[in-house]
């Protein structure tokens, strides 16, 4: 799990469209060292971006549920992973893909091209590739999915040969962070998602409450798929993202099937860079059962499973 | 960058030509290049701090607390922005005496800022053995006793709200500091900070730094429950700033004006103007702390921005501001 130079630059917003009722895609063009620092940026790494200047929409345009929210002042950096890395001749494109549930994220939506933001990353270490491997599974609850495109991405390109195999589920359809398209030829559910399929990459959608595809969690049909595949465990690897009850349960299923298994977690940060202290995430130890605590930013966000301790 | 001062700084460079500022202070002894610090707990142990800005151009590093064995600290969440402010409950996570030693002290070694260790202890006997083994190194200043720290359930705070517990804690550890300096950081969750500070300062405090943060909590309304772990933790940030420039003004005039026991201020700092009205309101040197984690290289502007307002001021020395409130 590797990681590229840091820093802290000014990224310059080259769009900011809305591709869901709340849900949006931030493009930032870096230029000079952070053009090649975040040209290096790696699936699963993350930035600090600082929303703490950038306006609130106008009160109309507020949903009603986040009106009390928006009277909250910002003052520390938000945390976000990548969908997209685009390197160009002399700059680099890096894209958000966030979902509006705070006043930080409600900020954002006011973005537009021209404006600048202040970015610190690229920050801890990345999914490590699948080499050796026959299938990659991409496993995303919700908004769990954009490092795992990114990671689709950089497969397809540096590992032509490695199936990936993509699973998306969402509490309900209006959360899943994708626009789905209905295609008769598709596997099951005769849903296709573009943004994997563009990859040139299967995948199945879940919904708990049945809206779109499988009903049930995107870890039920992950073990439907396992016990249908046919394929030998040692030859696979899941790489998840998602709400940790979600990835508690693929560590687990993984752990039964000695499959390898990334995980990326997530935890309240002030800072993102190692000195707050405050992500801490519980992690085995040798042997002895005491468990440690490591930083989601340093020593992660990208974790072995089988080294993590979830909250039951 | 968006906060540096480019337009402004040109300005001042090419029309103070000739006219010169100190900005250096002498602390308790110690020669500080420049009256910035790094808050304890803000900065780790200056090495993750390293890949975003330049340490070696501030005045002084306060280390995250360190105490004699390693502590795991508090589980998660640990922290939770609030307006103007965050709340943390950290639980002086550390790495212990003996990974400090080995691992840490050679990196802060070979740094230029003046180097003090916050140490925080459950007895009075472990605040000094911490101390007595830190006493030669001589890459150390000196102590940041944390007396304070609201967010532990044995020792930290419970040393610091009482005015007998603050006497009789630091004239045990002055023994184990010896030669280095004893700097005591007060908590603001007292009814009068001047007793405790004057607690500290006839039980042989060298400095005294204030504010450390205020116990707080912020309520997770649908779940009823409180969003920290920890239930509660400590306030910190812009929120606090105008409670702590009173506090060290207060303590300034009651307590270390007549004495020269110098005073780190601290508390929600982000801008030089901001550190200035501490200085302006007795403290000798500042800390920053939790706008460390929003801007790592904001201390280096502070500095700047320090010696801008001198010249803009025609003050030749920034000694002659400490306590210059009118």
């Amino acid at each position: 799990m590797g990681t590229s130079k840091k820093g802290q630059f000014c990224a310059a917003v080259s769009a900011n469209r809305q591709i869901g009722r709340r849900c949006y895609r931030l493009s930032l063009a870096f230029e000079g060292t952070g053009a090649k620092a975040f040209g290096e940026l790696l699936p699963g790494q993350f930035a600090e971006v600082d929303l703490s200047e950038v306006a609130l929409p106008v009160m109309e345009k507020i949903p009603q549920d986040l009106r009390d929210a928006s009277k909250r002042e910002i003052i520390l950096r938000r945390p976000f992973s990548f969908c997209d890395v685009t390197v160009q001749r002399n700059k680099t494109i890096a894209e958000i893909l966030y979902c509006v549930v705070g006043p930080a994220s409600l900020r954002m939506t006011t973005l537009s091209a021209g404006d600048s933001v202040s970015v610190i990353g690229p920050l801890g270490n990345g999914f490590s590739m699948p080499k050796g491997k026959k299938t990659a599974l991409l496993l995303a609850g919700g908004m769990g999915a954009p490092p795992l495109l990114h990671l689709a991405k950089v497969i397809r390109r540096d590992y032509p040969k490695i199936e990936c195999v993509a699973f998306a589920g969402a509490k309900t359809k209006e959360e899943l962070p994708f626009k789905l398209r209905l295609d008769k030829a598709s596997i099951k559910s005769g849903l296709v998602l573009d943004e994997f399929a563009k990859y040139k990459i299967k995948s199945f959608v879940s919904t708990d409450d049945g809206s779109a595809g499988y009903t049930g969690f995107v870890t039920d049909c992950l073990v439907q798929w396992l016990d249908e595949c046919g394929l030998k465990e040692k030859d696979l690897i899941i790489y998840g993202c998602g709400p940790e009850a979600m990835l508690a349960r693929a560590a687990e299923i993984a752990d039964e099937r000695k499959i390898d298994c990334q995980v990326s977690m997530e935890q309240m940060m002030a800072c993102g860079i190692g000195l707050c202290q405050s992500c801490a995430v519980e992690c085995k130890t040798d042997g002895s059962g005491e468990t440690i605590y490591k930083m989601c930013c340093k020593d992660g966000p990208v974790f072995d499973s089988r080294e993590l301790v979830f909250k039951k | 960058m968006g906060r540096s001062l480019t337009a402004e700084s040109w300005f001042l460079r090419n029309n103070m030509m000739g006219k010169s500022v100190d900005i250096s202070v002498d602390f308790a002894g110690v020669k500080l290049a420049n009256p910035v610090f790094t808050a304890s707990g803000t900065c780790g142990y200056a090495d993750e701090l390293a890949d975003f800005m330049t340490v070696n151009k501030l005045g002084g590093f306060i280390t995250k607390s360190i105490t004699a064995a390693p502590r795991k600290g508090n589980a998660v969440p640990r922290i939770v922005e609030t307006d103007s402010g965050m709340l943390n409950a950290i639980g002086l996570a550390n790495i212990g005496l003996d990974k400090f030693i080995k691992e840490k002290l050679p990196i802060l070694r070979k740094m230029s800022p003046a180097i003090f260790v916050n140490v925080a202890g459950q007895t009075i006997e472990e605040y000094t053995a911490v101390m007595e083994r830190l006493a030669a190194e001589d890459a150390i200043a000196g102590f940041e006793l944390n007396i304070s720290c609201p967010n532990v359930k044995k020792g930290g705070i419970s040393f610091g709200t009482d005015a007998g517990a603050v006497a009789e804690i630091t004239s045990a550890v002055k023994k184990a500091a010896g030669e280095k300096v004893l700097m005591v950081k007060l908590s603001p969750c007292v009814t009068d900070i001047s007793v405790m500070a004057r607690a500290a300062v006839d039980a042989g405090a060298d400095a005294i730094s204030l504010i450390n943060t205020f116990t707080a909590m912020v309520i997770d309304i649908e779940r009823r429950k409180p969003v920290l772990a920890n239930r509660t933790g400590g306030l910190s940030g812009p929120a606090i700033k105008p409670i702590a420039v009173y506090m060290v003004n207060k303590v300034y005039n009651e307590v270390t004006k007549s004495c020269g026991v110098p005073i780190l201020g601290l508390g929600g700092i982000r801008t030089a103007s901001d550190a200035i009205e501490f200085i302006i309101a007795g403290a000798s040197a500042v800390a920053v702390g939790t706008w460390n984690f929003v801007e790592p290289q904001g201390t280096i502007n502070i500095i700047e921005g320090i010696k801008q307002y001198c010249l803009r001021n025609n003050i030749a020395d920034i000694k002659e501001l400490t306590g210059s409130l009118l």
